[in-house]
């Protein structure tokens, strides 16, 4: 792919523009609380699009793509089975809690509920792993540009690093979040009209229909056994790993997006902030997802000369020729793209990308800031003190970002091992925010050796099974139809073996008093409550909205 | 700072680029597959999007003050 000057001129205006806005909100930022939380300042229709714009980063729309064109439309489960559910509940049930508490952030609302070790223990498995996340982004992004446009590794991860650098440490979280929402705008703009072509070229989704085998183009009809589907889930793993364990453990518990909705000028503004974000969020598979598999359809159509109109991309791996799928959507820009709005195609992968570091970045500062600087290095110290040191970390996160990819750069095993234990890590995570915000009598114990056993019991059900041919590092009990299927099975046994560790634990510890627990559980909390809202800023109608338009989808591509 | 005035500035500018790009070069370093005026199309959607955008703001900042 070869850009023309007046795709260099759109990107360039581009980053000009995410660099005069973080410069606007420079004068915005005076205390710690502006600088990583935002002041609690910002209006809900923002913090709603920044909800879901910091968790599209580059690897989601490049992955999204990609397995719409292995697994075809069950892709789409992890929108409308496993986001949409989530963000609803997150919304309506845990919101009141997290904005309630005035907590700053996750891991604080674990020490006020239950106390400093699950607090400590939380805040720096986070701060590790947004560094790795940030980072594997950051080389996968490296990777794409230098085999797509021939720029150099180094030169296109340092560039894009300094820039997401300057508008966060200029204007700090809500720098961040503005640009998210510039940044999602400009993924649509740049994709959908990609979306929309590969389709139409494809003969629609009725054409898609007929040239696809049926498994890829319905997401529940062939989902009886494992052995029918191309993802290799059945039902149940599906519906509890996915639908429930890992994506309540993300959208509820990750401080990645949490920070997002912490950030909204009201309680009600903080609970309608992932409801409205799902509206988008249920539409976006026809965005990511659906050029994906088009692309299969168009490798089996013709021109007019014989030559397929498509080829899917392949690389050599082990002296063999396979399918790279993570090439699907930019071998697709090429193909469809004139100059102009390839200029578009290309900035929006440079957004998602940024807006997916500046979150990691963000989260990162904050929960070392407060979680860790302030809570074990120096307490107490004046406001200003706190301000300097989230902006050195903002630095400091960067840089070891920038680290982490190279590493992935050359240790490639280690990081596809990582990026599969991030799939479960928030797993436990869940069950004791599920146990400590509607059951007063779970104790600091009890949720602090829950999360460490569900912990073990994920990595000793990752040690003892095998998915194609990985892992069963202790040993092999058993062997999943894939990898999908073991990430899904892990995730339901760390978070049933949380769950029930906590219990059990919690039964034999004392409770805290009833009186230290107000705000922080559900029965000695006042949820509000909104008859004086307008009915459409009622989170309730909002849920019930966005649920039903999720059933609908979900039952038009069964 | 309202945020819709700067992003509807953006894409407005964007918009119009890629008008003109459509209007003038319609030919202009086409794809494999192009056989539609992506530039022209995208572009008035763009256009559109940012001008409602900047209206929207006006009307916030008209009704504050």
């Amino acid at each position: 792919m070869k850009l023309a000057p007046v795709d260099y001129v759109i990107l360039a205006t581009y980053f000009a523009m995410v660099l005069g806005i973080g410069w606007m909100l420079r004068k915005k930022v005076s205390t710690s609380g502006d600088f990583l939380l935002s002041g609690r300042a910002v209006p809900v229709w923002i913090t709603s699009l920044a909800f879901i714009a910091a968790n599209l980063g580059a690897q989601e729309l490049i992955g999204m793509a990609a397995s719409g064109a292995k697994y075809g439309i069950m892709t789409a489960h992890f929108y409308w089975v496993g986001a949409i559910p989530a963000m609803v509940f997150m919304g309506l049930f845990m919101m009141p809690f997290y904005y309630g508490s005035k907590a700053r952030s996750v891991p604080e609302y674990l020490k006020m509920r239950f106390d400093e070790k699950t607090r400590g223990f939380n805040a720096f498995t986070f701060a590790v792993m947004t560094i790795f996340s940030s980072g594997i982004s950051m080389y996968v992004m490296g990777l794409l540009m230098h085999l797509v446009l021939g720029w150099s590794f180094s030169t296109s991860v340092l560039a894009t690093a300094a820039i997401v650098l300057a508008y966060t440490y200029l204007g700090g979280l809500t720098s961040a979040i503005y640009n998210e929402v510039l940044q999602f705008f400009l993924i649509v703009a740049g994709f959908a009209p990609l979306a929309i072509l590969s389709c139409v070229k494809a003969g629609g989704w009725h054409g898609i229909v007929s040239r696809l085998p049926s498994n890829m183009t319905h997401s529940w009809t062939h989902m009886g056994s494992a052995a029918d589907n191309p993802m290799g889930v059945e039902v149940f793993g599906m519906v509890a790993g996915l639908g429930f364990v890992l994506s309540f453990g993300y959208w509820c518990t990750n401080f990645l997006v949490v920070q997002r909705a912490m950030a909204a000028d009201s309680m009600s503004a903080a609970r309608r902030t992932p409801l409205l974000g799902a509206i988008p969020k249920m539409f976006l598979p026809f965005v990511v997802i659906l050029p994906g598999i088009a692309a299969v359809a168009l490798a089996q159509m013709s021109a007019a000369g014989g030559a397929h109109l498509y080829d899917l991309p392949v690389k050599l791996s082990g002296g063999v020729w396979v399918k790279d799928y993570d090439q699907v959507l930019t071998t697709l820009m090429a193909k469809f793209y004139p100059a102009g709005i390839l200029g578009v195609g290309l900035t929006g992968l440079m957004a998602s990308f940024m807006s997916g570091m500046a979150g990691n970045v963000t989260a990162f500062n904050t929960v070392f800031t407060y979680d860790i600087y302030q809570s074990y290095i120096r307490k107490g110290a004046p406001d200003r003190h706190y301000l300097t040191v989230g902006r050195m970390t903002t630095i400091v996160g960067v840089a070891l970002s920038i680290g982490a990819a190279y590493l992935a750069q050359y240790y490639n095993n280690i990081m596809d091992l990582l990026q599969f234990v991030f799939g479960f890590v928030n797993a436990p995570l869940f069950a004791t925010f599920l146990l400590g915000m509607f059951w007063k009598r779970a104790t600091a114990n009890g949720a602090f050796f829950g999360l460490v056993t569900g912990t073990v019991a994920a990595a000793f059900t990752w040690g003892l099974t095998v998915a194609e041919g990985k892992g069963g590092v202790f040993g092999q009990v058993h062997t999943f139809p894939s990898v999908m299927a073991q990430n899904f099975w892990i995730a339901i046994v760390a978070f049933t073996s949380c769950f029930l560790v906590t219990v059990l634990v919690s039964m034999v510890t004392r409770m805290r008093k009833e009186s230290e627990l107000e705000g922080l559980v559900y029965g000695l909390t006042k949820i509000p409550h909104d008859e004086n809202a307008r009915w459409f800023e009622r989170p309730v109608v909002l849920a019930v909205f966005v649920l039903v338009v999720a059933v609908i989808l979900n039952i038009w591509f069964a | 700072m309202d945020l819709r005035v700067p992003s509807g500035w953006f894409f407005t500018l964007l918009g119009v680029i890629l008008v003109v790009m459509g209007l003038i070069a319609p030919g202009y370093r086409l794809a494999a597959l192009t056989d539609v005026n992506v530039n022209l199309y995208s572009g008035i959607a763009m256009l559109v999007f940012g001008l409602f955008l900047l209206l929207m703001a006006r009307r916030a900042a008209s009704k504050s003050r």
